[in-house]
């Protein structure tokens, strides 16, 4: 009986690290989808709306949520004339504070993170098209972790079963 | 205007140099920034200067020496790091400011292909204009303006600097509010400069009454003719008349009922009548005041009123 009860403790663990691993993986495709969305935001507001960058923050605040908005919000109140902070240091800090938690890679947190540093800002055309390429850049990683993103849910769950019925044999 | 708006013209990083300046608010005209020359400012027409430590001095050998570094920095925080959103003021050479305050601007032009002006690089000379409205400069010649209740067409005339454009704000602030002489009207401006109103965002940083409406930083041809059609203006007012395109115009807004305010630079009502553009309408008598103006001794001052017929209504 108590053998039973640890097999299907065990077993229940392995589903559960693996569930959580899956979750992982599609908080990350999540979160490339908000990201790439919002440089598209922000491309666009430039293009279309003429909109300054810090007009933008607070734009981009009130259409997206979770840790985003917060992060918009104190962007643009820290870049406010009141407070005249430099507006891509002010970018870089919040967002890497903001993406810190989150399931990315490195190279995805600096293209936005370090946005701002790489951005022209002489010219409309510049900025936005420095903006998409980062876009882009996100955009081929979301793609490409949505695509992988079944096949792997697969393979961790399957993982997860596994080693728990591997650890179980080994330990009866 | 108070010290802490000042302080908001520069960058966080910059702020302390600034703090000395900044409790001379109240006096502050201009801050002049030239790369490579001494940093300047201007108080009660007065140049003074400013060293390193942001003290003020009188001379220019103790000033601090402004790099093209400062003024790119100060450039890109003035236009809220978004400069392809000013592009359209600073191809006029200028940026409005919040709070009404003006920069002028000036570097290298780049020209299109038909000559005209595309954008500014390279930008090393800026002129921050300080705005301070002056409420009540338009009482000495507010009596003069009004005829049984209504506004007469008035223009203006005074050289750059001369404060024409104060007048003329305060003129449209109690017209607007209304007077002893007239009830408040509709007024509506067309701010092809924004200096006006100064609009930041749209909204006037000058308080131009009530009843007014400004179509900001829009050729005053297209302005006043799309104002009449939409906001039913009792009273027009533009500055800066320079083009014949523009006197038409005005004769344009008259001829729907609208009553006139405007400027014209010049020195004196002989000087107008010179000019080519403004000739014909003196002589069609569309407006019905002239007021001269200077600023010789320092403050606004009100040289002279006429007229339609160029006859003295005070000297």
């Amino acid at each position: 009986m108590y053998k039973l009860i640890g097999i299907l403790c065990i077993l229940a663990g392995c589903v559960g690290w693996g569930s959580a691993r899956v979750g992982q993986e599609k908080d990350r495709v999540r979160n490339l989808r908000a990201l790439f969305h919002i440089l598209g935001q922000m491309r666009s507001e430039i293009s279309y709306g003429k909109h300054t960058l810090p007009e933008i923050c607070l734009l981009l605040a009130e259409l997206n949520d979770k840790c985003y908005k917060a992060c918009f919000v104190r962007v643009y109140e820290r870049t406010r004339e009141e407070n005249g902070g430099d507006f891509p240091e002010v970018w870089e800090e919040e967002m890497r504070a903001c993406l810190a938690g989150l399931p990315l890679r490195e190279d995805e947190r600096e293209t936005v993170a370090g946005l701002p540093k790489t951005l022209s800002f002489q010219e409309e055309g510049g900025q936005s098209g420095r903006i998409g390429q980062a876009e882009e850049f996100l955009e081929g990683r979301y793609r490409q972790a949505e695509e992988t993103y079944e096949n792997r849910a697969k393979m961790i769950r399957s993982i997860s079963i596994l080693t728990g019925l591997l650890l179980a044999i080994l330990l009866l | 205007m108070r010290p802490e708006e000042v302080l908001c013209l520069f960058p966080e990083g910059v702020r302390d140099r600034w703090r000395e300046v900044a409790k001379h608010a109240e006096r502050l005209q201009e801050i002049r920034l030239r790369a490579g020359m001494p940093l300047a400012v201007w108080m009660e027409n007065r140049e003074h200067f400013v060293d390193a430590q942001g003290r003020i001095v009188d001379r220019p050998e103790k000033a601090a020496r402004v790099t093209p570094e400062e003024l790119e920095e100060l450039l890109k925080y003035l236009c809220r790091y978004s400069v392809y959103a000013f592009a359209d003021e600073i191809r006029q050479g200028f940026l409005t400011l919040q709070g009404g305050h003006r920069v002028g601007l000036a570097g290298q032009v780049i020209l299109d292909g038909d000559g005209r002006i595309k954008n500014m690089k390279y930008i090393r000379y800026l002129n921050i204009r300080i705005a301070h409205q002056v409420r009540g400069a338009a009482d000495p010649v507010i009596p003069y303006i009004f005829e049984k209740g209504h506004v007469l067409n008035t223009l203006l005339i005074s050289p750059p600097g001369g404060g024409k454009t104060t007048m003329l704000r305060d003129i449209i602030r109690q017209v607007s509010e209304g007077t002893v002489y007239g009830g408040g009207v509709n007024v509506s401006v067309v701010d092809e400069r924004s200096e006006i109103a100064g609009s930041y965002l749209g909204v006037s940083q000058n308080d131009l009454g009530i009843r007014t409406d400004v179509l900001d930083g829009c050729p005053k041809v297209e302005g006043m003719m799309l104002l009449i059609r939409s906001m039913a203006p009792q009273v027009l007012a533009v500055d800066e008349l320079g083009s014949i395109g523009d006197v038409q115009a005005l004769q344009l807004a008259s001829g729907c009922g609208c009553r006139l305010l405007a400027t014209v630079h010049g020195c004196s009502l002989e000087e107008i009548r010179h000019k080519n553009y403004m000739r014909y309408v003196i002589e069609e008598e569309l407006f019905e005041r002239y007021v001269t103006i200077d600023r010789k001794t320092g403050t606004c001052r009100v040289t002279g009123v006429y007229d339609r017929e160029g006859k003295p209504c005070i000297s």
